[in-house]
């Protein structure tokens, strides 16, 4: 706020509680829903429409060449009834987001609370730490990481194991790293957090004689508490959604032996690889299922551990 | 309140992450540049195959000085995804090479050009009819096939000979061939060949000589549970013992020879088609010679000539004429067939492959005498493959991928694959 403001403010209040400033307020409203139409007609067009197709094809066998036909619930019975690697790609899915976002979150607040009491190069190192989540997405970094993890690869240099991405039982860790590394975006928002903590509540228990570990158990965590949840939330979601890293970590293929098949990826190889359309299109709306349910109980469980400092004041 | 809007936000934030799920994709090319027309011609092959493919590309540009030709080439397994991608977003190269598997798909998907459109342009007179029919589907031509090709156990020459183990004859049956590959991981200290289990390809060779197929007349599966159960554990065992590539290794196949344990350095020898297996001159420092693939117990043999590859035009170009001359050039011209040589496999052209027989060098020779030394000896091919036989092939790799890893019995997997099968088969 700079000081020009002020009587610009304290000249309006007068203006806006008389009569004629509610039709300036409905124009506000229309010019709002102009401002708005390219994001309306975006999410039209590209979201609601495509998820409308997406779900009548879903009823479908629709090969992308010829016209779809209906086939009732057809693609769901498969699915769940005899497929087994549609199972597979559940269980590796579940294992993989157990996993991963765990311990990017856990990485992410340690590296937060590093940064936090840091005095100098602060804005440095959030950059640098910021840095793979912007290189992550990209397929270059996905295709290194192959290389890393590759036999004769780094990791298998230093450790001696052997190329990880060809292991069935450590290839998923591999894809789970390059997620976890690119903690930066749930690392900048924790660090937002832990700066709306009010000092005076360090120091009141600074004064109660509560140690380092029992301030961040006692102040840090519960005043983070719906931060945590934030990230909780949409790092889940996000995993749930997984394609790129175990695409190119895996050379398009989800192996070895299925171990990086993930829902997305066996979506994307059942509708473009197998060119069954329609079910993939079911598999998308069960995916969407499945995470609408895990965080409607995210969402429950939040009530026993999510502390909101205006609840706290009521 | 602060905190209820953080609620809010959040629920709010949450369902927009949770409509991306469904969001799709999109992309296209532009192919119209400079006043010349662009043509997109696309194909799959080892470095070799491209460096002569852009050698006869450039002689049509000269050829041809209002028609600019962009190509671009990948190994097979990328190059089958995306030009399925391409394909279905009505985004397919004005030129493209296509596969025995994709004929049938494409061209009933309208994806390719009815050529008979364009004959003025593209001449197909000087090509077997027998084998132009591979091109047909419902009667209609739709690519037309530019090499024969067969398949060819390619070895190591040097690492063979200073074995000691006796070299690989005509009609040798798969347990002589097991018997060499045991003999040459004992005298070289690595496995001896590719785990042939994870191949379509292979398995089909074993299979004809046993007198069946892998598809019916009528496109349904031509074998059981049990035979597949009878190819894995025979691989299995091979790849238990070391005889044959380990997990780690096989895996990693990917349709290139530079990925294949030979080409690593890892194996001595590969079942691969004879044309792309001039990519291994560059890598394999002994030499490579080609030796005919094993035949059945009583020497039915199960090896076949199959066009190699085709070209196809697609049927929303702009430049219908300016591809089909493409096609003609890379199929009848005299001077591209001589920068060509056997890169796709033996020339279709009858004059061309008459012409041209005597003066093949190098691997292209090496490639004509190993198809002469079959002559007359082969079965007829199989029809083409059912559509649904695209996906299959790769369904069976990663089903194999399940017995070499060990995380599946021969007969649990292979009856995983019977179910699939049948499903992709039935839709």
């Amino acid at each position: 706020m700079t000081t020009t403001d002020i009587p610009a403010s304290t000249a309006r209040p007068p203006r806006s509680t008389s009569a004629p400033a509610r039709r300036p307020k409905r124009e506000r409203e229309g010019a709002a829903w102009v401002f708005l139409s390219p994001w309306v007609l975006g999410a039209i067009v590209l979201t609601l429409l495509p998820m409308a197709v997406s779900l009548y094809l879903s009823f479908t066998d629709y090969d992308l060449f010829n016209a779809p036909h209906w086939v009732g619930l057809r693609n769901y019975t498969q699915m769940f009834t005899e497929d087994p690697r549609y199972w597979r790609s559940v269980t590796t899915t579940l294992t993989y987001v157990v996993i991963a976002v765990p311990l990017q979150l856990a990485l992410a607040l340690g590296v937060a609370l590093a940064l936090k009491n840091m005095r100098r190069g602060k804005g440095f190192y959030r950059s640098a730490f910021y840095a793979p989540s912007l290189l992550g997405a990209s397929m270059s970094v996905a295709l290194v990481w192959r290389a890393v993890f590759n036999d004769g690869g780094t990791v298998d240099n230093l450790l001696g194991s052997g190329g990880w991405i060809n292991k069935p039982g450590w290839s998923l860790l591999a894809v789970a790293l390059l997620t976890v590394w690119q903690f930066g975006a749930p690392m900048v928002i924790f660090l937002a957090g832990l700066q709306q903590i009010p000092a005076e509540l360090y120091e009141a228990a600074a004064v109660d004689g509560a140690g380092k570990w029992r301030q961040f158990v006692s102040v840090t965590v519960p005043m983070l508490s719906p931060v945590l949840f934030f990230n909780l939330v949409l790092q889940t979601i996000q995993a749930f959604q997984v394609f790129t890293p175990a695409f190119a970590v895996s050379g398009g293929k989800g192996g070895p032996a299925d171990s990086t098949l993930v829902y997305t990826l066996y979506l994307y190889d059942r509708g473009f690889v197998a060119s069954h359309m329609g079910y993939a299109s079911a598999m998308a709306w069960v995916l969407l299922i499945i995470i609408g349910v895990v965080t409607a109980v995210l969402f429950r469980t939040s009530r026993t551990w999510v502390f909101y400092a205006s609840e706290g004041e009521r | 309140m602060p905190g209820h809007r953080t609620k809010g936000f959040c629920a709010s934030a949450a369902a927009l992450a949770l409509c991306a799920v469904l969001a799709g994709c999109g992309g296209s090319g532009d192919t119209a540049a400079g006043g010349k027309v662009v043509l997109r011609y696309t194909w799959w092959g080892n470095p070799d195959r491209a460096a002569r493919t852009e050698q006869a590309v450039a002689l049509f540009e000269k050829q041809h000085p209002g028609v600019r030709v962009q190509t671009s080439f990948s190994g097979y397994d990328a190059y089958k995804q995306k030009l399925a991608i391409q394909a279905t977003g009505g985004d397919a190269p004005d030129v493209m090479q296509l596969d025995y598997r994709q004929i049938d798909q494409y061209a009933s998907g309208d994806v390719l050009l009815d050529l008979g459109k364009v004959k003025s342009a593209l001449r197909t007179s000087e090509i077997d009819a027998g084998l132009l029919a591979t091109g047909r589907v419902d009667g209609t031509l739709y690519a037309v096939p530019q090499g024969r090709g067969t398949e060819t156990l390619v070895y190591d020459v040097a690492t063979w000979k200073a074995s000691g183990v006796p070299l690989p004859k005509q009609g040798w049956t798969w347990s002589e061939w097991a018997d060499a590959m045991r003999a040459l991981a004992k005298k070289t200290g690595k496995p001896g060949a590719t785990d042939p289990g994870q191949s379509e390809d292979a398995f089909e060779v074993w299979l004809r000589g046993q007198g069946k197929s892998l598809y019916t007349k009528d496109g349904s599966l031509g074998f059981t549970a049990s035979d597949l159960t009878r190819w894995w554990t025979f691989a299995d065992r091979l790849r238990r013992e070391g005889t044959v590539s380990r997990a780690e290794q096989t895996t990693q196949l990917d349709g290139t020879v530079e990925n294949t344990p030979l080409g690593r350095g890892t194996a001595s020898s590969d079942f691969n088609w004879d044309a792309p297996a001039s990519g291994y001159l560059a890598i394999v420092k002994g030499g490579v010679a080609l030796a005919p693939m094993p035949s059945g117990t009583d020497g039915t043999p199960g090896q076949y000539y199959k066009p190699s590859m085709f070209l196809g035009v697609a049927a929303d170009t702009s430049h219908p004429k300016e591809s089909a001359e493409l096609v003609d050039f890379l199929l009848n011209d005299h001077r591209a067939a001589k920068i060509l040589g056997a890169t796709r496999g033996i020339p279709v052209n009858e004059t061309i492959r008459e012409q041209t027989a005597s003066q093949l060098k190098d691997f292209d020779k090496t490639v004509a005498d190993y198809q002469a030394s079959l002559e007359g000896t082969l079965k007829d091919p199989p029809q083409a493959p059912p559509s649904g036989d695209n996906a299959l092939q790769t369904t069976f790799a990663r089903d194999y991928d399940q017995v070499s890893y060990e995380r599946m019995s021969p007969r649990e997997a292979a009856e995983n694959y019977i179910t699939e099968a049948k499903a992709e088969l039935r839709s």
